[in-house]
């Protein structure tokens, strides 16, 4: 629920639909460094009325000594007083590349079970096929159903077994625990056998060893599945796989992670996430990226001095904020990569969780598909 | 007000369990329309085409016999054996001398659409105790099964968009590389350049989920 910024809270108050909680003017906020707490954080409730969506206040909120004037632009007068080293983080931009699945994902036993009876109910309660709607009678097209027709009794649906609604035994639509009717290679069998035609232009019917097979589907599993080689992109069809990279050589001191890089001065972030991916891995990949804005955060706070002085920092602070990339064609190629990295996977995301830190995994795991 | 003999032909029960309006005369005019006069033999055809703008060889007879036809046996309506013409046609047949000839694929179509006449859909289907509790056992299972797939569908894109509303409220607490002031990234990422409009998604390659692969899965070798 929006609010217009500006809004009055004597507007509100006589608003029905707002707590009372709400139409009380904003306390004043004492701002530290925030700290990051493990669980996904849910942004402290302000008042309607200093509710921004925007940072139009943010400066005003900050203790530290920043100058409310805008930033000198000419590069001649002196730096702005920097805030406390505690403070201070780097800016990067990371990049989760995915390939979005192929293939529809594989049907559970007993929905394939269900398909069945309800198809098997669909024949009790419509209409009987009518051949003579669908086939001109004395045309080839017609003699082949009618062929096919008998081969399986009389049954015009090819995808149900042998049933007949209006026989004797129309009462008996259930199949027996165990039955393969329902399984998708018996259905595709069965279509792919009554898609061979057996019988030429001219009316003749084809003998048995002059039929035309049709040409089957591929498999589900490609080679790379059965090889399980995680650097193709046509691995696990039916599942999201995300692009990770190596930074270091092999080894203890190896981490994997996301194409990432520090954000420049000039630069925004969809900005730095493109110019990172194609340093990293190459421009012979066809990608779009998502808009401008992050799907992920992951923060590493700055390693301060010992004796409690927060002044010195053996280590400044981390801010990678992730953007969403979908890969549409090509290949990540790592030659002359301007980050250090020395290797790349195609991942789902459990192997993805065994391969990546424990923090850094928790922090994206929340833009994580389905499969 | 036009009646008929229910058939009892066939099973009889299947009028009890009907719905009233079912057994009634849906498909014959009502004495407000302007086909009254005409009764037309082809059960659904007599609203849905009165006013046909199919061309002549494909109307049906209505359309031209307006204010000729007698009342013909409006019981007959939709009732067609495979081989009979009705005799309607018949006697127009005879009466022209073979002039119009109703084109045999018409015949075909009216033929086809006769089975949604309510002597001819099929009973609604009878159980007993056991059978419908199995029914009742699936249909169950199955709105279990659609409700499990739908909220953890849903607990997906709320963890997405908790996800995303994190780090963009992180990203408005930041200050910006160098000199950029706090929530520069943030500005600039909410806004919308290049979003909507023409170019905004590339549509060209989206490419839907299919149940097998292609032939060639993936293009490894695609270069820029």
């Amino acid at each position: 629920m929006m609010s217009a910024p500006g809004r009055g809270s004597a507007l509100l108050r006589s608003s029905q639909r707002v707590c009372s909680q709400c139409t009380r003017p904003a306390a004043p906020r004492i701002r530290t460094t925030p700290p990051i707490p493990r669980s996904l954080p849910s942004p402290a409730i302000l008042p309607l009325t200093s509710r921004r969506y925007y940072a139009a206040e943010a400066t005003a909120a900050t203790p530290v000594s920043q100058p409310t004037s805008p930033p000198p632009v000419s590069t001649t007068t002196a730096p702005e007083p920097s805030p406390s080293p505690g403070s201070q983080y780097r800016i990067k931009s990371g990049l989760i590349l995915t390939r979005p699945p192929l293939l529809t994902r594989d049907p559970t036993p007993f929905e394939t079970a269900f398909y069945l009876y309800q198809k098997r109910l669909n024949e009790r309660l419509t209409a009987p096929f009518r051949r003579a709607f669908y086939f001109k009678p004395d045309t080839a097209t017609d003699l082949d159903f009618g062929i096919k027709l008998e081969e399986r009794h009389g049954v015009p649906a090819k995808d149900i077994g042998r049933y007949n609604p209006r026989s004797r035994m129309g009462w008996n639509d259930e199949v027996l625990v165990g039955s393969t009717t329902s399984t998708r290679e018996h259905m595709m069998d069965r279509l792919l056998r009554d898609a061979e035609l057996r019988v030429s232009e001219d009316g003749e019917p084809v003998a048995a060893d002059e039929r035309v097979p049709v040409e089957r589907p591929m498999p589900r599993r490609t080679e790379a599945d059965d090889k399980g080689d995680v650097r193709r992109l046509d691995r696990a069809l039916d599942r999201t796989l995300y692009l990770v990279v190596r930074r270091g050589g092999e080894g203890e001191g190896a981490a994997w992670e996301f194409p990432t890089g520090p954000v420049r001065t000039e630069e925004m972030l969809h900005e730095t996430a493109a110019r990172v991916l194609s340093e990293s891995a190459g421009v012979n990949m066809n990608t779009w990226i998502v808009g401008r804005v992050p799907v992920a955060h992951h923060v590493v706070k700055p390693v301060l001095g010992g004796g409690g002085d927060a002044s010195s920092v053996l280590q400044p602070g981390e801010k990678t904020f992730f953007l969403k990339g979908r890969i549409m064609a090509g290949q990540a190629d790592l030659a002359g990569n301007k980050h250090g990295l020395t290797d790349f996977k195609w991942l789902t995301d459990e192997e993805l969780q065994e391969v990546l830190s424990e923090d850094y995994y928790h922090s994206v795991r929340g833009m994580m598909e389905l499969r | 007000m036009s009646f008929y003999l229910p058939s009892l032909r066939g099973h009889a029960s299947r009028f009890l369990t009907r719905p009233a309006t079912l057994t009634s005369t849906p498909f014959f005019s009502p004495p407000t329309t302007a086909t009254t006069s005409t009764q037309c033999l082809f059960a659904p055809s007599t609203r849905a085409v009165a006013f046909s703008t199919t061309p002549s060889p494909l109307a049906p007879p209505n359309a031209k016999n307006k204010g000729t036809g007698k009342p013909g046996k409006p019981g007959a309506g939709g009732k067609l054996k495979p081989g009979s013409k009705p005799a309607k046609k018949k006697g127009k047949g005879k009466g022209k001398g073979g002039e119009e000839q109703i084109d045999p694929r018409f015949i075909n179509m009216m033929r086809h659409l006769a089975v949604l006449s309510p002597k001819r859909i099929p009973p609604p289907l009878r159980m007993g105790r056991n059978r419908h509790l199995r029914h009742w056992t699936i249909h169950r299972a199955w709105l279990l099964f659609r409700r499990r797939e739908r909220d953890a569908r849903e607990r997906n894109l709320q963890r997405q968009y908790q996800s995303m509303h994190a780090a963009m409220e992180e990203l408005r607490l930041t200050s910006g590389p160098g000199t950029r002031d706090e929530g520069y990234l943030y500005r600039v990422a909410t806004e919308k350049k290049g979003v909507y409009g023409l170019h905004g998604v590339p549509i060209e390659y989206a490419r839907a989920q299919t149940e097998t692969p292609a032939r060639v899965a993936w293009n490894h070798d695609w270069k820029r």
